[in-house]
This record gives structure tokens, sequence and C-alpha cells, in this order.
């Protein structure tokens, strides 16, 4: 497109180049982008496909119907559909609260929200341990009580919420920012209670946003893989999610599965690209 | 615009009746003062600006009536009843914002529905009932074909229309408008207050409207209300405002002015070379003073008529469309002062840069003290 409207210019009108660099520069850079593009993120989709199928269709499926591999979907599908809700309600307030009040402490929380994004995965999982291991401040008590959280699935749900924490926040507060509080003012004005203000002003204005961040938090979800692995314990059939079973199917030189089942969380990448090209389109539309 | 007759506005008794009472208001941002014991009446029905620079607390006190923000000191009343404590949706006021703040993903229908439909089960009037009302206003405002836009097709001024027919559409007690034609260009600007006034004419609800542009002010309030640093400088009706101002801030503030610099002592002043009688100033000895004059209140003289009359150099001419403005350079004191005359004045008078006139302030207003502004 651009390159088009470019040259167009170029063709058309005498003054109108004086953005348009030489041709070779712009083949020369377009050139050097796409081979980057192709050597780093096709040619590993590529693989990862080739590389599942290349037992065949039935190895494939059988590889996906595998009772721990079920169980290890199974898992994944029922953490992510407790985080993300979560992360949502919360992301959602926050951002609300962040950008529509001012308050003190309020760079603070900001902070506090990016935390999961520069700790690592890995100190985030030890977190729990620390918390919940036997040793663990919590865990005598946790024993005592015979509640188990670490190395079992209450303790992946909770590393992989703190891990996907930001994710819908930190995508609707700079949205939020930047449509402001004006409509939110003028919807009170008008009589509309905080509820109606919300539902009917400042969802339908950040809708778009709310999906991509739901997007963004779903994949990482799924995903995780530092954080969960540290406090699943790897127990097969049990506590093991789909990056986790991956993993074990690798190491076991069953590559054929392994890529099978990694395939799946190309195929969400896929989607998820799609998905957040869509939306970027629309909240480019909703801010102006 | 606005030439059709329609009666949009039901409750005519009941907006004609409400009055607002601004009394001791205050209000910090941090350490900065944005109004400062601030107390003025609204009569019912008028129309008032809030006229002032930016930053002198004009907006804050508008956004204070509305109840988008809370006083930390003083109270408001509306019709004697205290209503601070009200919460702003209960304050049946109509707010037009300066960028519009339109629902964007709605319709100008819907923006104009709003308030209708967000009223309680028992309030609300029926769906027809909505449409109608909706579509009186839309007529009002002279949109009536464009009620299926988004706010994005509309031009600036079809916006504002919108977001004042969104604002009357709940019957509002109080109207107030912040900066209502501020990111407009100029001739909508024009025509705008101009429709803005006769709608006023109108429907007589009680309105306040926030400006910075005197001319805006001048030409369509009752009462102006000219703010300063979070004070009131000097409240009145634009005649008053403008023929007598209170302080130097208001004459400064209201239309161009040349200063000139002396003293005066017992009722008699010397500025700037003149000399002329102060009689307000008669008990006032030998103290610094500065004459404010009003540049189209310069007469400009081949000879002098009176003792007030100076000498001066005419320095340059410009013709601005049916005015014509003179830069003068006083012989004596050495400031510089600018005439406006008619067309027809200049004509007469054909000035040419370079020689020497004589300039005679028609009407002066002399303020002792070291006036800072």
């Amino acid at each position: 497109m651009h390159v088009t409207g470019a040259l167009k210019i170029k063709k058309g009108q005498k003054g109108g180049g004086g953005l348009a660099e030489p041709a070779l520069v712009r083949w020369l850079l377009i050139a050097v982008a796409l081979a980057f593009l192709g050597l780093f993120l096709v040619v590993p989709l590529a693989a990862v496909f080739t590389q599942a199928l290349d037992k065949g269709v039935d190895a494939y499926f059988a590889a996906l119907r595998e009772p721990d591999a079920l169980s290890a979907i199974k898992l994944t599908l029922l953490t992510a559909a407790i985080s993300v809700p979560l992360n949502l309600i919360f992301g959602v307030v926050a951002a609300w609260a962040i950008s529509k009040f001012d308050f003190p402490g309020k760079s603070f929380l900001i902070t506090l929200i990016d935390l999961p994004f520069s700790v690592s995965p890995v100190i985030s999982g030890l977190i729990y341990v620390l918390l919940f291991g036997l040793q663990g401040w919590a865990g005598p008590w946790l024993s005592a009580h015979d509640i188990k959280i670490l190395f079992a699935v209450p303790g992946i749900v909770l590393a992989t919420i703190f891990v996907t924490f930001p994710f819908v926040a930190r995508e609707l507060i700079p949205l939020m920012e930047a449509q402001g509080k004006d409509e939110e003012e003028a919807a009170m004005v008008l009589g509309a209670s905080g509820l109606q203000t919300f539902f009917r002003v400042t969802f339908p204005n950040i809708r778009w946003g709310v999906l991509y961040g739901v997007i963004l938090c779903n994949a990482r979800a799924m995903g995780e893989f530092g954080a969960v692995s540290v406090v699943s314990g790897h127990v097969r059939g049990y506590t093991n999610t789909i990056p986790l079973h991956v993993e074990i199917l690798y190491n076991e030189y069953n590559y054929a599965a392994a890529f099978a089942v990694a395939s799946l969380l190309a195929l969400l990448a896929l989607v998820t690209l799609v998905v957040k090209t869509v939306a970027e389109w629309k909240i480019q539309e909703e801010t102006m | 615009m606005g030439g059709r007759k329609t009666r949009p506005y039901n409750n005519r008794v009941k907006g004609t009746d409400m009055s607002i009472e601004i009394v001791s208001v205050s209000k910090n941002f941090g350490q900065f003062a944005a109004l400062d014991n601030v107390s003025l009446t609204v009569p019912s029905g008028e129309l008032v600006a809030l006229l002032g620079p930016s930053g002198s607390g004009k907006t804050t006190l508008l956004r204070i009536i509305a109840g988008l923000e809370t006083p930390d000191g003083g109270k408001i009343l509306f019709n004697g009843e205290e209503a601070t404590d009200r919460h702003v949706r209960e304050r049946q006021v109509g707010f037009v914002f300066q960028h519009y703040a339109l629902f964007r993903h709605m319709t100008v229908f819907d923006n104009v529905a709003f308030g209708l439909t967000v009223k309680p089960r028992k309030e609300r009037p029926g769906k027809a009932g909505i449409r109608d009302k909706v579509h009186e206003l839309l007529r009002l405002i002279q949109l009536e074909n464009l009620a299926d836009r988004y706010p994005s097709q509309l031009s600036g001024g079809q916006r504002q229309r919108v977001a004042l027919a969104r604002a009357l559409a709940v019957e509002p007690q109080v109207l107030l408008l912040d900066e209502p034609f501020g990111a407009l260009d100029a001739k909508v600007r024009v025509e705008l207050r101009r429709w803005l006034r006769r709608l006023h004419d109108e429907i007589h609800v009680t309105s306040v409207f926030v400006t910075h542009d005197q001319e805006e002010a001048l030409e369509v309030a009752d009462r102006i209300v000219v703010m300063n640093g979070g004070r009131i400088e000097q409240e009145g009706t634009p005649g008053e405002v403008y023929d007598r101002p209170a302080t130097p801030f208001v004459f400064n503030f209201l239309g161009n002015v040349n200063l000139f610099h002396g003293r005066v002592h017992n009722g008699l002043a010397r500025l700037g070379g003149m000399e002329l009688a102060s009689p307000e100033h008669a008990a006032t000895t030998d103290s610094p003073a500065v004459g404010y004059v009003r540049s189209h209140d310069i007469e400009v003289e081949r000879l002098p008529s009176d003792s007030s009359a100076v000498a001066a150099e005419v320095r340059h001419v410009h013709t601005v469309g049916p005015l014509v403005r003179v830069e003068l350079l006083l012989s004596e004191s050495g400031e510089t002062v600018e005439a406006e005359l008619s067309r027809d004045v200049a004509d007469r008078l054909r000035l040419k840069t370079g020689e020497t006139v004589f300039a005679r302030p028609r009407k002066l207003k002399v303020f002792a003290g070291d006036y800072q502004i």
C-alpha cells in the first residue's frame, strides 16, 4: 500500500516525492524486513506443522487423543477459563480507576500492574513455592488442613493469574486515557447512573481494546511455561498443561507427538494474530 | 438558522424560574487557588457569560455549578435551596462541553435520546414519546435529516448543536456551556452564537456560559462576569462592563486599550504629556497613575482642539477592513499608542507616515496607584 502510494506520488506530481526514497533503497529495506520475518517467524511456524504431520495425519490425531494429552488440554483450558475472566475484571476496574480518577498512589499502582512483565516467570513461580511450599510461610498451615495448592491445579491457576495480570489493564489504560472522561461526565450530567454510564458509554468505546487484551491474556495463559513449570510438579495426567506436556514428549524423543501438541499452541497464536489485527484496526477507528 | 418557531421546551414556566446563587466558593488544585472566595448570583432566565483569560477559574466555577467538581468551601444554591452536596445527576443541569463530548458510538438520534433513555422506568417516556421529543429537538437545531449520522460524520458546528440538543432533551433547570464555540472556526462561531442568543430568547432557561472571547460575551450575554486569578473583577451588563470598567484588568481585557503613564495630584492628572482634570482623584496627592483609553476613543487631529491633545508622530497606518489603525509615537513621553479611526475619518485626514499630528483622548479613565496587569 505504502509503496504504491509513494510511487504514484512520484509519477503524478513533481514536488510530492520529497519523502520517497530511491527505489533501490526502498526495495532493499522491504526485502530485509521480509527476510527477517520469514527466517524468525514463518520458517519455525512451518517447521512445527511439518514435524507434527511427519508421521501422517493419523499419528497427529492419535498424539492429540492420547489420555495425557487430553488431560493437558483440559487443564490448560480450565486454567485459562479461570484466569482470563478474573484478569478481565481486574484489568477493566484498574484501567477505569487509573484513567478516570485522580488519587494518591496512582503511579505506584501502574508500576505494580507492570510487575509481572518485569519479573522472570520462573521467579513468579518460585514466589508461590516460597508462599505455599512445605517450607514456605503458609505451607505448614495448609498441609495441616489438607489443602493442596502447590503441585496441584490451584497453584497452576494462581501462577497463571499472576503472569497474565497486566495484559488487559495495560491495553486499556492508554486507550481510556486517550478517550478522556468527557463522555462519562456528559452521561452523568444527563442523569445516567454509574452502571448505565459504564455499560452504555464506556464499554462500547473500549470493547475492541478489551477483546485485544483478552486475546493476548488468553494466549499467554495457555502458553505460559516458566511459572507453571515451577509450581506444577509435572505429574502426568494431573498437573501438566500443554506447554509442559510438549516438553515431556520432546524430552522423550517423541518428536512427532511433541510437535503435534505444539501445533495447537501455534494455531492459537495464528488466531490471536488475526483477532489482534482486527481489534487494532477497530481501536484506531474509535480513538479518532 | 433557528428562524422557525418551535416549542421543544414544555416546562417553560419551570424553566424560567431558576436562580443560581454562589456563596463564597473556593477551590484549590494542590497549591493553585482556582477559585478564591467567589460569590455570584445568576438571576433566573438570564444568559450570563463568565469571561476571563485561561486559568482565571471560570471553567472551574461552571463545573462546580454543574456538580462535576466539589468546592473546598462555600455553597451553591438553586432557587434558594442548598444544592452543594446534590449529586451531578440530580442537579438537572444541561452541560455543553467545549469538545462536544458526544457519544462517539451512537448516532445523532441516540445521542439526543440518551438523557431520556437513562431515566428510571417510571419517569421514562415511551418509545414514541422519546422519538417525538428527539425529532422536535433535531428540528430546533435544524439537523433533522442527519439523525442517523455518527458524530465523526458531522462538522464542528453541527456537533456542537447536537450537544446542545442532547443537553436540552432532559429539560434542564439550568444550561451550562463550557467555551461552547471555542473549537469552531471564526465564521461558524459568530453564526452559532447568534443562534444561541435567539434560542435563549425563545426558551429562557437560566444559562451560564464560559468564554475567553470578549466579543462573544459582549454580543450574546445579558450579564458579564469578568474573572481573573480566581476572583470576580466585575459583573454587570455588557454596556456597564465595557463603558465603566471597574479595574484596569477589565479595561485591558475588554477591547483594545492604550496606556498613558504619569502622575495624579489633587484632581489633576499629567499623563504622557497631557494635562487633564480627574475629579475622582481630587483627594489623591502626588501618586503614580495610569490613564486608560480605548483605541477608538482617541481622536487624531491636525490642530489641537484643547489642552488634552498632545503632539504625536504617525508611525504606521494599517487599513483593517472598515477600520484604520494608526500607530502614534507621543513626542513628549515617547509612548506608543494606537488609534482606531473609521475609514471616512482617515480618508479626510490623509495621514502620512512620519508627519506630526495631535492625539486627543475623548474618554479616559485614570487609575491611581501602581497597577500591574
